[in-house]
């Protein structure tokens, strides 16, 4: 909303400098943009919250400004003389859609003569930035300015039957707008006809075909109120947003319909001449009384924190324009003004004497009880592992939740329900929930390969959204990484992660097979039996999916499984007092004998005694073990809690070791 | 052998072991020296010792006392030069070795700046009692609109405005959206909490916006809540003073301009004083009775407040990041400088 200071000055003439207005109204809830110089006036930006329609005009923001330095504000009283024929011989009003327009009100005007406006109009609008047109149309512009009810002048002589009919639009019918542009019109839009055709857009536009011009001599000044809701919709619909539709769809004061006509037409006398028709035709429901509202003095302290003097709370809401119905020692009864259609509370009122009285009076020192906070659990894990992955040298990415269809389906290991869909994209095409981090990561991927950046391992931890018939979706947390490493440097990386976690589950793998995976490479994580999650090597197939040169890997967790099984406050195990040994030990095996295989039956032939099994190497050579065979290089290292082991003991647990592997995998001892 | 030619020898044998010992300059000529000398198998001291036989019998304790004085001496005197060629070896410098070549270093990964702010936070509002809260990132009409005051007809709850979702509406709840604020979360939490109530709630939200430099669809919110008897707009200030001292540093001061948010009445911007001149924090205000009663709280006896920031915003000024999308560009050179 701009502000022409010389105009602002007409209703209220504060004994203050216009920075000084502006800072004030900022401070009292018109956040001020900014103030620019146009010929000898000031145009000042006032941002005006949707809640406060009322400062939409020049009179609503004198009112502030008179609140705020208890001036006296000055509002005209348009009286215009009635001298022409009665208003009902010369034109005619029905309303069809009173759910779309309440009230309509017309009053005609005879014998204007259409010409430039007088300066001071034009330059009431030029500070403004509205372009003059003539002195009918700019005398509708300046009262929307100055009071915020929009009008609309027709010409009368072209109006079919000279009459106006507010229905909704007949099917496939169509406008030309004054911006000379066509609109459909749709049903649930609210069109104000004539006897034959639409005429204008109610409350968003008038028609081409009955605005004033030069030869126009009648006039019909339409005052009306519309529905907000429908006014949003049409404006949307149409995207034709204008003056009068961003005032309808904040509603606005019921009363000012009547003041706003009468205000037009005592100006268009003044300066177009005419003849104004006797009477008003006003068709529809007018406004009732508001319902009175009580504010409860010790309310004021109690959301507040500070007392205001009863005399000052009284004071205020008086100039707001609140009509005192009761004033007891505990409580204020008063019937909010027709303006203010957002008093309708006790806290209304209270949030009104607030910031009149002004914020700065609330101290920003009080006490404020402590209370405990404790972190949670997922806090503490999440900590964890961004430490460990940090560690790992992984950088953490953040990645849109909504992705294209093409990622969606690339890869969704999870769940098989459908992703949910945006009605609206997020980001160009993006309009799926992703189920899975992985491709988005696969992108980030991509986009730091395109920029020539190297060693690049991300990992992010967030949300995915798995839908469900009938509840809201399950938005698990997952951990996604990916990394140019192959297979096993990712599975190293999970490896360390569940150890730095001191998770007390296994961690086993099944096999996965998806296109994105080379064949083999790709594997479902199950820690303790349950599943933790997926981990593969991109297939050519894959990296060629996500357009990726280098060769890459991926892994994603579930966060939940990951808390259940990690430990955060781990207890400390007594250290040994008693010296270990050490043994190497390399087993021929087949080709097919799995490293798995080989821990568990390491495992159980040792027994107690072992306190760390190692995987060291793996030796292939058809010569020196013959084709199919393949030399798997372990240590292990012994202790006895109880007492220090001799390497006879020792000898013996690696003899029960190679005995148990031989028979239960074939494998042979390699010297 | 007679006493005298034996102690004699043993003196040519001081004196010329003391010299070799004292001559050697490196640790190879040392220990070439040692053996020659004190060698258990064949050195001349153990070759000595055997004449110690041959000595009459009367002059054996004299002549084994000399030895034994001999042995120490020699000794010592080896125990000397080594020391002198270990000081002399701690003194002499290896030109070869370039102490400026750059150590063999590590790659740590990076917090994204957007955790390390949400951390630092989160951390500060612990401080001051406040609890995490999470909640659903999809959510229903009721949470995200009605609870929060929003009915049906405010503009906030436009097709247009929001990202809802394509499911059908379902018999409870009707159509779903992607939070559009985190006050969803606050809604929750009075739901199943009696008050009082000390939550902060943080996560993703999403709005149609056209990203550019300062608007991306999706961001993050931080936003308190507060509930408890007699809680007052001082209160607020107080808290939202500790909050920018503790996160900023030095004296803060705060400010409040009047503003509207359906769910807060009052409702304010929140400004704190920065070099000279105020800047924006974020919204806040007091819980609306309304939103009280629709979680089951008497909002006559209980009153709260709530405010919430842009977590990209406070970071973006923090580190002076131009153009938020480089938040969710993901490209290393930017992460790897936070």
């Amino acid at each position: 909303m701009i502000v022409s200071w010389n105009w602002l000055r007409e209703y209220v003439r504060p004994n203050a400098s216009a920075d000084d207005v502006a800072r004030r109204l900022m401070m009292a809830g018109l956040n001020h943009e900014e103030t620019q110089p146009v010929g000898d006036d000031l145009a000042i930006d006032l941002e005006v919250t949707s809640n406060r329609a009322d400062c939409l005009g020049h009179l609503g923001v004198a009112r502030e400004v008179a609140v705020l330095y208890e001036s006296p504000l000055e509002l005209p009283e348009p009286q215009p003389v009635e001298n022409g024929p009665a208003v009902a011989e010369l034109a005619k009003v029905r309303i069809e859609c009173p759910e779309l327009c309440p009230r309509y009100t017309a009053r005609v005007i005879q014998g204007v003569k259409v010409g430039p406006s007088p300066a001071w109009l034009r330059d009431r609008l030029a500070t403004l930035g509205v372009a003059s047109i003539n002195n009918v149309v700019d005398v509708t512009n300046y009262v929307l300015f100055e009071c915020g009810q929009p009008l609309h002048a027709f010409d009368l002589n072209r109006l079919t039957g000279k009459e106006i009919i507010v229905r909704q639009p007949r099917s496939g019918e169509k406008l030309e707008a004054i911006d000379h542009r066509t609109y459909d019109l749709a049903a649930g839009m609210c069109v104000i006809a004539d006897a034959q055709r639409p005429v204008g857009i109610g409350g968003v536009m008038g028609g081409a075909s009955t605005e004033v011009t030069a030869a126009t001599t009648d006039v019909l000044i339409e005052s009306a109120a519309f529905a907000p809701m429908s006014i949003r919709s049409t404006a949307r619909l149409l995207n034709l947003h204008s003056d009068s539709s961003y005032r309808f769809e904040r509603g606005l004061d019921p009363h000012g319909v009547d003041w706003a006509s009468r205000r037009c037409c005592e100006l268009i006398l003044a300066s177009a001449g005419g003849q104004l028709a006797k009477g008003v035709i006003d068709v529809g429901t007018r406004p009732g009384e508001r319902q009175p509202i009580v504010l409860r003095r010790p309310q004021i302290a109690r959301v507040l924190g500070i007392d205001i003097p009863r005399a000052r709370v009284r004071a205020i809401l008086e100039a707001l324009g609140c009509r005192t119905v009761r004033d007891d020692a505990d409580a204020i009864t008063v019937i909010p003004p027709s303006w203010r259609a957002d008093l309708t509370r006790e806290i209304d009122l209270i949030e009104e004497v607030a910031r009149v009285h002004g914020y700065e009076t609330i101290p920003e020192d009080v006490q404020v009880p402590m209370a405990a906070s404790a972190r949670t659990p997922l806090d503490r894990l999440l900590v964890a592992v961004r430490h460990a992955l940090t560690g790992c040298g992984f950088d953490e990415a953040y990645t849109l939740s909504v992705v294209e269809v093409n990622w969606s389906e690339a890869f969704s290991p999870w769940t098989s329900a459908a992703a949910l869909h945006s009605q609206l994209p997020v980001l160009r095409r993006a309009d799926r929930l992703r189920r899975s981090l992985v491709p988005s990561l696969l992108g980030a991927l991509r986009t730091n390969e395109s920029l020539g950046n190297r060693d690049v391992q991300l990992f992010e931890i967030a949300k995915v959204y798995w839908q469900h018939a009938d509840r809201l979706p399950d938005e698990p947390r997952l951990i996604g990484l990916a990394s140019g490493g192959d297979y096993l440097a990712m599975k190293g990386v999970v490896e360390t992660l569940l150890a730095t976690l001191h998770v007390n589950a296994e961690l086993k793998v099944a096999p996965y097979a998806h296109p994105l995976f080379e064949a083999g490479r790709g594997v479902e994580l199950l820690l303790g039996g349950e599943r933790l999650g997926f981990l593969g090597e991109l297939s050519a197939a894959g990296r060629k999916q996500f357009e990726l040169r280098e060769g890459s890997s991926v892994a994603e967790l579930g966060v939940e499984r990951l808390l259940a099984a990690a430990v955060l406050v781990p207890k400390t195990q007594p250290i040994s007092q008693f010296p270990s040994i050490e043994r190497d030990l390399n087993l021929v095996v087949g080709d097919d004998v799995r490293w798995d295989d080989v821990e568990r039956v390491v495992r159980a032939a040792a027994g107690e005694l072992l306190a760390r099994l190692d995987y060291r190497d793996t030796y292939r050579n058809v010569e020196r073990l013959g084709a199919g065979r393949k030399s798997v290089l372990l240590s292990i290292e012994l202790r006895d809690s109880q007492g220090t082991l001799t390497g006879a003991q020792a000898d013996e647990v690696r003899d029960r070791i190679v005995g148990a592997c031989r028979q239960q995998l074939a494998a042979e001892l390699r010297e | 052998m007679s006493l005298a030619v034996f102690l004699t020898e043993l003196d040519e044998l001081l004196a010329a072991g003391q010299r070799a010992l004292a001559e050697a300059t490196d640790a190879a000529a040392l220990e070439a020296a040692r053996v020659e000398f004190l060698g258990a198998k064949s050195g001349r001291l153990r070759a000595i010792q055997r004449q110690l036989g041959a000595v009459p019998p009367a002059d054996k304790p004299a002549a084994g006392k000399r030895f034994n004085e001999l042995k120490q001496a020699l000794e010592a005197a080896l125990t000397a030069a080594r020391e002198r060629i270990e000081n002399q070896r701690a003194a002499t410098v290896d030109t070869t070795f370039d102490a400026t070549l750059p150590g063999a270093s590590r790659r740590l990964g990076r917090l994204h700046p957007i955790t390390q702010t949400i951390q630092e936070l989160q951390e500060i509002m612990g401080r001051l009692g406040f609890s995490v809260a999470d909640g659903p990132e999809v959510e229903d009409e009721f949470h995200n609109f009605e609870a929060l005051n929003i009915p049906a007809a405010h503009p906030a709850r436009d097709p247009l405005e929001n990202f809802y979702l394509s499911t059908a509406a379902t018999v409870t709840g009707g159509p779903y959206l992607l939070r559009s604020q985190t006050s969803t979360v606050q809604i929750r939490v009075m739901e199943k909490t009696p008050p009082p109530v000390r939550v902060i709630s943080l996560g993703r939200v999403y709005r149609p916006d056209t990203a550019d430099a300062t608007h991306y669809p999706m961001f993050h919110q931080i936003e308190g809540l507060l509930i408890d008897r007699r809680v007052t707009m001082a209160d607020l200030k107080s808290v939202l003073r500790l909050f920018a001292k503790s996160y900023f540093g030095g004296d803060v001061h705060i400010r409040f301009r009047p503003s509207f948010f359906p769910f807060t009445e009052p409702s304010v911007e929140v400004d704190m004083t920065w070099h000279q001149g105020w800047i924006e924090m974020g919204g806040a205000g007091m819980v609306d009775p309304h939103v009280l009663a629709a979680v089951g709280y008497d909002p006559d006896e209980y009153s709260g407040f709530a405010f919430g920031l842009g977590v990209e915003r406070v970071c973006a000024r923090r580190h002076g990041v131009a153009d938020i999308r480089d938040f969710y560009r993901n490209d290393v050179r930017f992460l790897r400088q936070f």
